[in-house]
């Protein structure tokens, strides 16, 4: 199989990281919203356990994909890069 | 694995490859319902929600139908892909594209039902900024989004080996196909890590489902109002979703299948088992059906009897009636036997599904609130043209989300109709065989004669 | 703290309106005019409602003036999703326009129908009308508040000139108009004040007590005429 050439070859890794990047920052994004939830409602004294409750799941929930897509980019592109 | 010279699935690349006069007659007709509907919003953004039909008592009616319809229809994807994928049933393998594809566009669509139903749309940041987690609301928020997600993963990462067959053979769009196949080779470390992952996928996104209309659910059962509060919904609207989601699946596929000559991939067999799951989810919607009006007419409640009677006998009772006949009478008929002209049958049925859930949808929403307690003049609801507009090109946009994909993806897996060819068979007889009881060799016994 | 309530005595309600009337005039609720007005559209923070007896269909009508009843387990405000509508400590609840997103979940979930929407702009700020009180643009729901702004004002005068506010200094509207002094408006909290007597009064009931939404508004009931 020919080397393919070095410059398109980089573009296109800085995209596929990139997504991985901005997926990181995505997830990252809804957990802090989330939170900001939990500590609006603790502040206001507005049944803070609704939001604790909800965030016990969601939170885990959206780490699990965020895990699911890194594991996959970095499974398939590491490979990549071996051989 | 998949290998990109194998020339017998190309009919599967044909609708990226070529794009005939069909498809541009299909985007123009979309584009007309959409643009009735974008007309019909700016209207309502200009003037407000009285363009609409509502009114006190029914501040909620078609806007929230549609909500509650298209986030149901999602339930597609879920059932089809991952069910099926864990039960490893081998007939899934050109279904389950079209029916991740369906979940992933229609969870845009029900969102933006919600966005047309706000009073003031400009405002919504306040539901992120100042959300409060005891509304369900915001509960729908967080699922949906976590299912909106989750589905956008779970279609994507079963597509990168056919990314990776348009990448090395299409030609055109090289740069998206190659950043998005993820440097697939379809080496064995790469299938294992992909398996591993596709894997967690089906088994997180069924429970992210279930809660997502389990929630939508709870936006009416957490309410005190008769009819509403009932602990029935939840349950009641995942069967009910999964009912027309199967029924969605079914008329999309027998649409792609005439448009783009799927015959030989999507063949009578797939209908059948469909038929028989639609079936199924037919008595099953029927079953929770009666429960919910036996209970409600059995206890006799004033307020809740003035709902009831108004559904089976007073204005509501066409919709009511038109609703059990489009998902359990008309269902039954066509879908008990399935041998002979199974796609008619099947279609028949898929339609009915559809104009019946949605009715079902509307039955919910608005009986209800068309019955205060208290003393208030009735008042009966009439959606405007701006109502109807919206939802001419929600069923639009849906379709058009949808045809645009088949133009860029394959909307069947190539890879894993190949994967079935070559693997499938063996995996199967070797799974079969461990169904069956130890016997290495038939054995013959001797002629003795009776004892 | 003060517990704000109010009794309506329905023996003593002529249907005539005048607090629906003088709600109107103090919290610059628009007139929707006679087409909104058929699409069942009016909004009438203070609405009084009829009600036939249905074992003397040819008897008197009952009249029901129906404010937002503010509970004190409110079923709209569970439901919001931004904070646009809650209880505050003296068990007013609050409605803020500038917050709400119009998704009216909670005229959904207000068992007495005590919510109403601004379904186009209905008008425009001008002169004619209160100014200690906003006016609201298309889109967002909005109810009786019992004049919360008298409240307001009331306490302003009363910090003003070192003092608490003495009872009858702060009364909504609809109280004040009433020619036959049905309605009844003052500190539930305190046991001596006549609202808390009233509430104490046999005649007493909550409408849809059983749905445990524990209104403040508490109703009278009609004595010997009404069998």
């Amino acid at each position: 199989m020919d080397r393919p050439q070095l410059a398109s070859d980089r573009r296109v890794r800085m995209f596929q990281w990139a997504i991985a990047g901005g997926f990181t920052i995505f997830v990252g994004g809804i957990v802090t919203w989330i939170i900001h939830l939990i500590r609006t409602a603790w502040w206001l004294g507005d049944v803070p356990s609704a939001s604790i409750g909800i965030s016990i799941v969601a939170i885990p929930v959206f780490l699990v994909l965020l895990g699911v897509v890194l594991y996959v980019c970095w499974g398939l592109l590491i490979d990549r890069s071996e051989r | 694995m998949a290998d990109p010279l194998d020339t017998r699935d190309a009919v599967l690349l044909a609708p990226i490859e070529r794009t005939g006069r069909g498809f541009y007659w299909a985007v123009a007709i979309l584009s007309l319902g959409v643009l009735w509907g974008a007309v019909a919003y700016a209207v309502q953004l200009n003037e407000g929600l009285g363009v609409t039909g509502l009114h006190q008592p029914v501040s909620w009616g078609f806007y929230v139908t549609n909500f509650v319809f298209f986030i149901g229809i999602s339930h597609a994807g879920t059932l089809i892909s991952a069910i099926l994928r864990l039960s490893r049933a081998e007939w899934r393998r050109p279904i389950t594209r079209m029916a991740e594809v369906i979940t992933v566009m229609v969870l845009f669509i029900g969102a933006g039902q919600i966005l047309v139903d706000l009073g003031r749309p400009d405002r919504v940041m306040n539901v992120i900024r100042h959300g409060r987690y005891q509304s369900p609301l915001l509960w729908d928020a967080t699922s949906i989004s976590a299912y909106l997600t989750a589905s956008l993963i779970y279609l994507w990462l079963p597509m990168i080996p056919d990314i990776a067959i348009l990448r090395d053979r299409l030609g055109k769009r090289k740069f998206f196909y190659t950043v998005l196949a993820l440097g697939w080779q379809g080496t064995e470390r790469q299938h294992k890590v992909l398996n591993r992952a596709i894997a967690v996928m089906a088994v997180l996104v069924i429970p992210i489902a279930v809660s997502v209309h389990t929630v939508v659910s709870f936006v009416f059962s957490m309410t005190l109002q008769p009819m509403w509060h009932s602990t029935i919904f939840g349950p009641y609207f995942v069967v009910g979703a999964i009912f027309s989601g199967i029924a969605a699946l079914i008329v999309a596929m027998l649409i792609f299948r005439k448009a783009y000559g799927l015959q030989d991939y999507l063949r009578p067999i797939h209908f059948r088992y469909l038929g028989q799951l639609l079936l199924v989810m037919s008595l099953l919607w029927f079953y929770f059906t009666f429960t919910e009006y036996l209970t409600g007419y059995y206890g006799g409640e004033v307020e809740e009897m003035k709902v009831f009677w108004g559904k089976f006998w007073g204005p509501f009772s066409l919709f009511f009636w038109g609703m059990v006949l489009a998902n359990f009478v008309i269902p039954l008929i066509c879908l008990v036997r399935l041998e002979r002209r199974t796609i008619g049958k099947v279609l028949t049925a898929s339609l009915s599904v559809i104009v019946g859930m949605w009715l079902e949808r509307f039955i919910i929403v608005v009986p209800t609130l068309s019955y205060p307690r208290l003393p208030f003049p009735e008042g009966i609801y009439w959606p405007t043209w701006v109502e109807w507009g919206e939802t001419a090109a929600s069923f639009a946009l849906f379709a058009l989300f949808y045809l645009l994909f088949t133009k860029v993806f394959p909307i069947i897996s190539i890879w894993e109709i190949q994967e079935g060819r070559e693997v499938g068979l063996k995996e199967v007889e070797k799974r079969l065989l461990t169904y069956l009881p130890e016997t290495a060799e038939p054995e013959t016994v001797p002629a003795k004669g009776r004892l | 703290m003060a517990l704000w309530g109010m009794v309506i005595d329905l023996d003593r309600c002529t249907g005539c309106q005048a607090c629906v009337m003088a709600c109107k005039a103090e919290n610059n609720v628009p007139a929707v005019g006679p087409k909104e007005a058929s699409r069942e559209r009016i909004i009438s923070w203070m609405q009084v409602l009829t009600e036939e007896d249905k074992e003397h269909p040819d008897g008197k009508l009952r009249f029901l003036p129906r404010p937002c009843l503010h509970c004190d387990d409110p079923p709209c405000t569970k439901v919001c999703p931004v904070y646009a509508t809650y209880r505050d400590p003296e068990g007013i609840v609050a409605q803020i326009y500038a917050r709400c997103i119009g998704c009216r979940f909670c005229m959904a979930a207000c068992p007495y129908n005590a919510k109403y929407f601004n379904w186009h702009t209905y008008q425009q700020e001008g002169p004619g009308q209160n100014p200690d009180v906003s006016v609201r643009q298309k889109g967002v729901v909005e109810k009786c508040t019992f004049c919360h702004h008298r409240l307001q004002k009331a306490r302003e005068r009363a910090l003003a000139e070192h003092r608490e506010i003495e009872p009858g200094e702060y009364v909504p509207a609809c109280a004040e108009a009433c020619p036959a002094r049905a309605i009844v408006f003052g500190d539930l909290s305190d046991p001596n004040s006549e609202v808390s007597k009233l509430a104490r009064s046999p005649r007493a009931f909550r409408l849809q007590e059983e749905l445990g939404t524990k209104p403040k508004v508490i109703y009278l009931t009609e004595g010997e005429a009404r069998g």
